[in-house]
């Protein structure tokens, strides 16, 4: 498969996973669905893809409710 | 029934040379392009995130934005120091203000050695531990190994970075894991002669002594099932060419070798030529600096190695200084692009020693000591200082055949002093020490034994 083209599949399956993620009530299945888009995110990273240092940047969560970040 | 065909790799991703040839082959301007993203983003990440880096930012003025560059990045960016990560963390243990994430985040800690002072605690997410793996792989598959082989693990499992991060590399891989954890150096000979591993995982030190004792029990480790020796934490068959013949010799294996460290990646996976390693340039963005002068130490040029990792999300490590002696190439026979770091790390800014105006490295003085016949693998440097210089002492073992025949250990002693003065043009004290004197380590050994007052000493412990 063409390089450009497993990238774009790549990202098309994070979408779908990042939808899953946020619907989820299960923390099982919510751990394993992130710990599936922390690889894709990896993949990505692997292909010389500008994606951001940790997958969980473009969902929002590094930092959890209720927690500040430093300043 | 429909039967099934299993196999970890398809055929076409099974046969490739390399563990990733887009990345590993890609064109400099490409890779210096993609850092610069990463760099900013690491920049912007770290600005964010750590407070120590925050407050190192702000001392200099330095927003995330004032990094436009790769030069910027070098110039702008404060240089980092492992005793700075430890003050801090002593102030305020385990990890003071050097996180950069939430402490649930934190799925793994470990520690350097701290064999000489305070170990400094080292923090990974979950991801980090699949970036830190993922190094070694690049080394594992470049040397041959593949998912079919087995692992050896010849160590204890306590907080020791290296080899934690070479399981999850052989893990990554989908090799076979042998743990050899709590067993002694018999213990361990036993286990591969009964388990049959192909892969030795080790101290290049630790593998040699298992080969020793393994003599003296009769057994000829070069007929075993080991294929490949793998090796990190002090140097290697790659930094040490006389160490490579000793270990393939003793296994009958392939040696490898991994330039680590802890804090910050398993960066720079062997090279198959066996000459140097390259920084995995996927996971670590390094420049070699003059240590004396501050400015980038130029193509062909011996510098302190300087790393920014994007692997330690949890504690980023920016312009952290290694301590490190390199000399950097551009290209490498083998194709890749990565960085090549010839013989892996020539020396220490704090272990090199100017004797009239001749810098000595540790490196040089032990692929000499490795070489010299009747020389046997225990050895220690023995740094002094008398009136206004540094002094080196040799102290070696001898080999075991002259073992029992001290009369001949003060000529081998004298041919490796004429070696040393022959290649490095210096005169360095060498002194035979009984069989079985020196300490033996099972991980890191301490080949370099600073006994220099510590104002004439620098006070960096790896």
């Amino acid at each position: 498969m063409e390089r450009r083209q497993q990238i774009a599949r790549i990202r098309e399956a994070r979408a779908l996973i990042t939808a899953a993620i946020a619907e989820c009530r299960s923390p099982q299945i919510e751990t394993i669905l992130k710990s599936a888009d922390a690889e894709l995110h990896w993949a990505l990273w692997n292909l010389g893809e500008p994606v951001p240092l940790r997958p969980e940047l473009e969902y929002g969560e590094a930092v959890p409710e209720g927690r500040t970040r430093a300043r | 029934m429909t039967s099934t065909r299993l196999a970890l790799l398809g055929a076409r991703a099974g046969a490739s040379r390399f563990w990733n040839e887009y990345t590993e082959t890609m064109p400099r301007e490409e890779l210096d392009a993609l850092h610069l993203k990463r760099l900013r983003a690491l920049v912007e990440y770290a600005y964010e995130l750590s407070p120590f880096y925050r407050g190192k930012f702000d001392a200099a003025s330095l927003k995330p934005r004032d990094i436009r560059t790769i030069e910027d990045f070098k110039r702008r960016v404060p240089l980092t120091d492992k005793s700075e990560f430890v003050g801090l963390q002593e102030a305020a243990p385990p990890y003071g203000p050097t996180l950069a994430l939430p402490p649930e985040f934190v799925v793994h800690h470990c520690e350097t050695s701290g064999t000489t002072g305070v170990p400094l605690s080292i923090p990974y997410s979950m991801s980090d531990t699949v970036r830190y793996g993922e190094s070694w792989v690049y080394g594992f598959w470049a040397l041959g190994i593949r998912p079919s082989d087995s692992f050896y693990f010849a160590f204890s499992w306590g907080n020791f970075a290296g080899f934690w991060s070479a399981y999850w590399g052989a893990r990554r891989l989908g090799c076979r894991v042998l743990s050899g954890g709590g067993l002694d150096t018999k213990g361990h000979i036993q286990a591969i002669l009964r388990m049959r591993p192909t892969v030795l995982i080790s101290t290049p030190t630790f593998a040699l002594r298992m080969a020793a004792v393994a003599a003296e029990m009769g057994i000829d480790l070069s007929q075993s099932s080991i294929k490949y020796t793998y090796h990190a934490g002090e140097p290697g068959p790659t930094a040490l060419p006389a160490m490579r013949a000793q270990l393939e010799q003793a296994w009958g294996a392939k040696a490898g070798e991994l330039l680590g460290i802890a804090e910050v990646d398993a960066m720079a996976p062997g090279c198959p030529e066996g000459d140097g390693v390259h920084v995995n340039e996927m996971n670590v963005f390094s420049w070699s600096m003059d240590p004396e002068s501050g400015a980038e130490a130029g193509e062909g040029k011996i510098g302190e190695n300087i790393v920014t990792s994007y692997a330690n999300t949890a504690q980023p490590l920016l312009n952290y200084r290694t301590h490190d002696l390199v000399l950097r190439r551009p290209s490498c026979p083998c194709g890749r692009t990565w960085s090549k770091l010839e013989g892996a790390v020539l020396g220490r800014t704090d272990f090199m020693l100017t004797v009239r105006g001749t810098n000595v490295y540790q490196s040089a003085v032990e692929n000499l000591v490795a070489e010299t016949p009747g020389v046997g693998s225990a050895y220690e440097l023995v740094l002094t200082r008398e009136g206004d210089n540094d002094v080196m002492t040799i102290r070696f073992e001898p080999s075991p055949e002259h073992a029992a025949d001290p009369a001949s250990w003060d000529g081998i002693g004298q041919q490796l002093s004429d070696r040393i003065h022959a290649a490095l043009h210096v005169h360095l004290r060498v002194r035979p020490a009984a069989p079985n004197s020196l300490p033996r380590y099972e991980l890191k050994t301490k080949r370099m034994i600073d006994q220099r007052p510590k104002e004439f000493r620098r006070a960096l412990d790896r």
